[in-house]
């Protein structure tokens, strides 16, 4: 039977979406496509603007994960001013990574994707959210919200303000940390660390307690994240990508993402997709953000989170082809970065007064990458002689997944073809959440993402369903 | 005591408003008991536009589909926050004001050069207003504004409070420096520095040390986040109630008598600094009729004499 399925907007996700549906004469479910509806120009309209101003104008573009655009732009700063930050200052960035992924990831696991898993994609439409999560476990929902407000005060502390941070800066960060506030952190982190053992259990628990849903969604691809050796490194390192049968694809520095990524626009999105090319230009899809990170580690770095994946590998595979996983795989990041920043807020040498190289020559043309809380965040600029902006390019973390993305909603319309309009909107719906995509940041260059699902067969529309 | 039903819908931003909300950390507790949140996608999965005593709007109107959803929102509305600078003033995206929307377009998807195809998108994807990015009150009445990129949790808590209490706002028309606890001095400075340029005095007003820091000229809706820690004020509030009343003031003649009064650079060239890196200094507040309709404007001029590329 041929229909057409309208979801608008998309919700629970970060920004505004549409979702078209193709249906073969066969009735079969043929191409799926996440469509992003919003657009703002970012990469045109910081053309002429001071680059000293991009750590903090670029963080606008997104403000679920600003860190990451402030730390990726300020990374970008000391190449362009031949001034590599002192190590207080990298200790410093890395422990507002670490605040911000906690954050990032906690709002994601509980408000956004957190309804479904603990309340059931049956529960009424009405409670399912953080509000009905808070009246039926308000324990849990307490803690993860408490976990969640623990790396943004980190952030507030460490970047300047939570929500759009400021105080990274070329060659270091703006301001050293005083004794008092150390104090201050090193509570936080502490009681972060604590909780984030409580919520991991919790929401393995739920994940494991419903095989059938953690296995609904397999998804055989790359996976591409950042690695120091064989280590998961959130700041800096290689990018690694690694085949689904586990062997190593490539490894390459962020500086040559050019000849390893190609980016492609969709007539029906404002959101482009990358994809891995090779030497002859022949291009495959691959995933980023926190499934795929865990997959290209072999370890965290930190002994509580080793455990915990080495027993989210046993479980979910090694290479894991579960989607449902990235959630799991979300928990045992947010266990690292406590882990982190408690060990390093223990190192003496991030209470240093000298937290800022002064600048040397201009760099013309400069390139960096970091770990988003949804996956690799690369910025590209090139700046005249006297560091004014003339060319900017930016891939950000959901633009990677998009093909991944819209072959996890194939799967799930196939296997809800035939049930009801709102069955088959949560099926939707849940696959995407998956991922996490935040359409801000995919759509720093047209911008919003309400979701609507179109089922259409020979161009005709077949069925709307809206709610 | 009737909860409130309040409303929210997001425009063309990026999310960090709604954020800023959760940023109340403990306190979003107590709003939660006082208010009934009817309406908020980041959250909900609610998707038409139920009647609200509050409707709140973050995000700034970018394509006809924007300009739709904000008159769904007044008419299901008693009365509509405008919530955050994009709402307020047109955000970072009204710097679009200083090219063609079509230009936009055709640098991230035409020229770009990690991109493969050269099309821009247009089946099904909501059409970009020709005339670029406006803020929330060009298209419908506005009751109450909270401009801050994003707002400070404390006036957050203090809008919703006023609500809820029926009682105009405690905001304050203080600008930046009333947080910031640097020394106005008088110096020998001769020359304007740049941010990436330091090291900087801790304890010394930006100003002073030739360095443009916007915050006298901003009005204060972070709680002076960003001279606090190191960093001058780079204006995301946008502009001090003084210039937004007065149809002669501005923020390049502000910031240059004041920088001017403290060091020996002279007046002309901290105005021909700010005019020259126009895009740099009105990068929040840009799309807005505050500063389109002043006298002294004379912003896309000022771009376009940096040259084709700027």
């Amino acid at each position: 039977m041929s229909r057409t399925i309208t979801i608008d907007p998309v919700t629970r996700i970060e920004g505004h979406a549409k979702v078209h549906i193709e249906i073969g004469d066969d009735g079969k479910v043929g191409a799926a496509t996440l469509h992003v509806l919003e657009f703002r120009g970012f990469e045109r309209f910081v053309q002429g603007m001071q680059a000293e101003l991009m750590p903090t104008i670029t963080t606008r573009i997104c403000g679920t994960c600003p860190h990451a655009h402030h730390l990726v732009s300020a990374k970008c700063l000391d190449a362009m001013f031949s001034a590599p930050p002192p190590p207080a200052a990298l200790l410093l960035r890395q422990l507002l990574n670490c605040g911000s992924m906690i954050h990032s990831h906690a709002i994601h696991f509980f408000a956004l994707a957190g309804p479904d898993i603990f309340l059931g994609e049956s529960s009424p439409v009405a409670k399912r959210n953080l509000i009905g999560l808070l009246e039926a476990a308000p324990e849990l929902a307490k803690k993860a919200l408490r976990l969640r407000s623990l790396g943004q005060m980190l952030v507030e502390i460490v970047g300047g303000r939570g929500t759009h941070p400021v105080t990274a800066v070329a060659g270091g960060m703006s301001f050293a940390l005083t004794k008092e506030s150390h104090a201050t952190l090193k509570g936080l982190a502490t009681e972060a660390l604590e909780l984030a053992k409580v919520v991991l259990e919790a929401g393995k628990k739920a994940l494991q307690k419903d095989p059938e849903l953690l296995a609904r969604l397999p998804l055989a691809t790359n996976d591409m994240g950042t690695l120091r050796g064989n280590v998961l490194d959130l700041y800096d390192g290689k990018l690694r990508v690694r085949r689904p049968d586990g062997s190593v694809a490539l490894d390459f520095a962020a500086a040559d993402y050019a000849q390893h990524l190609v980016e492609e626009a969709l007539p029906y999105s404002y959101g482009k997709q990358v994809l891995l090319k090779d030497a002859a230009g022949a291009t495959q899809p691959y995933r980023v953000g926190p499934l795929a990170r865990l997959n290209c580690a072999e370890v965290t770095g930190t002994p509580a989170a080793d455990a915990a994946l080495a027993e989210w590998k046993a479980t979910c595979g090694n290479p894991s082809k579960l989607v449902v996983a990235g959630h799991w795989a979300r928990l045992v990041e947010i266990l690292h970065c406590a882990e982190k920043a408690v060990a390093m807020l223990a190192d003496p040498a991030i209470l240093s007064p000298e937290v800022r190289t002064a600048p040397g020559a201009i760099q013309r043309h400069v390139v960096a990458h970091v770990e988003a809380p949804r996956g690799v965040l690369i910025h590209d600029y090139k700046v005249d002689e006297n560091a004014i902006i003339e060319a900017a390019n930016f891939i950000v973390a959901t633009q990677h997944n998009i093909a991944s993305i819209n072959t996890t909603i194939k799967d799930a319309a196939t296997r809800l073809l035939d049930k009801k309009d709102s069955e088959l909107l949560d099926g939707v719906e849940f696959a995407i959440r998956c991922y996490d995509p935040c359409l801000s940041c995919s759509t720093h260059r047209v911008g919003q993402m309400p979701l609507e699902v179109n089922l259409h067969q020979g161009g005709r529309t077949l069925r709307t369903a809206r709610r | 005591m009737a909860k409130v039903k309040v409303s929210f819908e997001w425009l063309s931003g990026c999310s960090g408003c709604e954020l800023s909300v959760v940023d109340l950390h403990e306190r979003l507790l107590t709003v939660l008991e006082a208010i009934d949140i009817v309406r908020l996608p980041i959250l909900m999965d609610v998707k038409d536009y139920p009647k609200a005593a509050l409707g709140i709007i973050t995000g700034a109107l970018r394509t006809d589909h924007d300009v739709a959803c904000a008159k769904k929102m007044r008419a299901s509305c008693d009365a509509i926050l405008a919530y955050g600078t994009c709402g307020v003033y047109g955000g970072p995206q009204g710097s679009g004001y200083a090219h063609a929307t079509g230009d936009l377009a055709e640098t991230a998807f035409v020229k770009n050069p990690t991109t493969s195809t050269h099309f821009v998108p247009d089946q099904g994807v909501p059409k970009l207003l020709e005339g670029g990015v406006l803020p929330v009150d060009a298209a419908i009445p506005v009751d109450l504004y909270l401009p801050g990129c994003p707002p400070h949790a404390y006036y957050v808590f203090e809008a919703l409070r006023s609500v809820l209490d029926g009682k105009p706002p405690q905001f304050g028309e203080h600008n930046v420096c009333f947080h910031c606890d640097r020394h106005m001095k008088h110096t020998d400075v001769s020359a304007l520095r740049r941010v990436h340029q330091g090291p900087m005095e801790n304890d010394t007003c930006f100003l002073s040390q030739g360095i443009l820091c916007m915050g006298s000229a901003t009005l204060d809706r972070c709680r002076g986040a960003c001279p606090t820690r190191g960093m001058p004020c780079s204006g995301c509030t946008g502009p001090s109630e003084a210039i937004v009343l007065e149809p002669n003031r501005d923020i390049r003649t502000e910031i240059a008598t004041r920088m001017s009064m403290m060091t020996k650079i002279p007046k002309a060239t901290i105005t021909s600094e700010i005019e020259k890196h126009a895009k740099t200094y009105y990068a929040y507040a840009m799309a807005s009729p505050v500063f389109r309709e002043k006298p002294t404007f004379l912003l896309r001029r000022w771009i376009t004499q940096q040259g084709a590329a700027r």
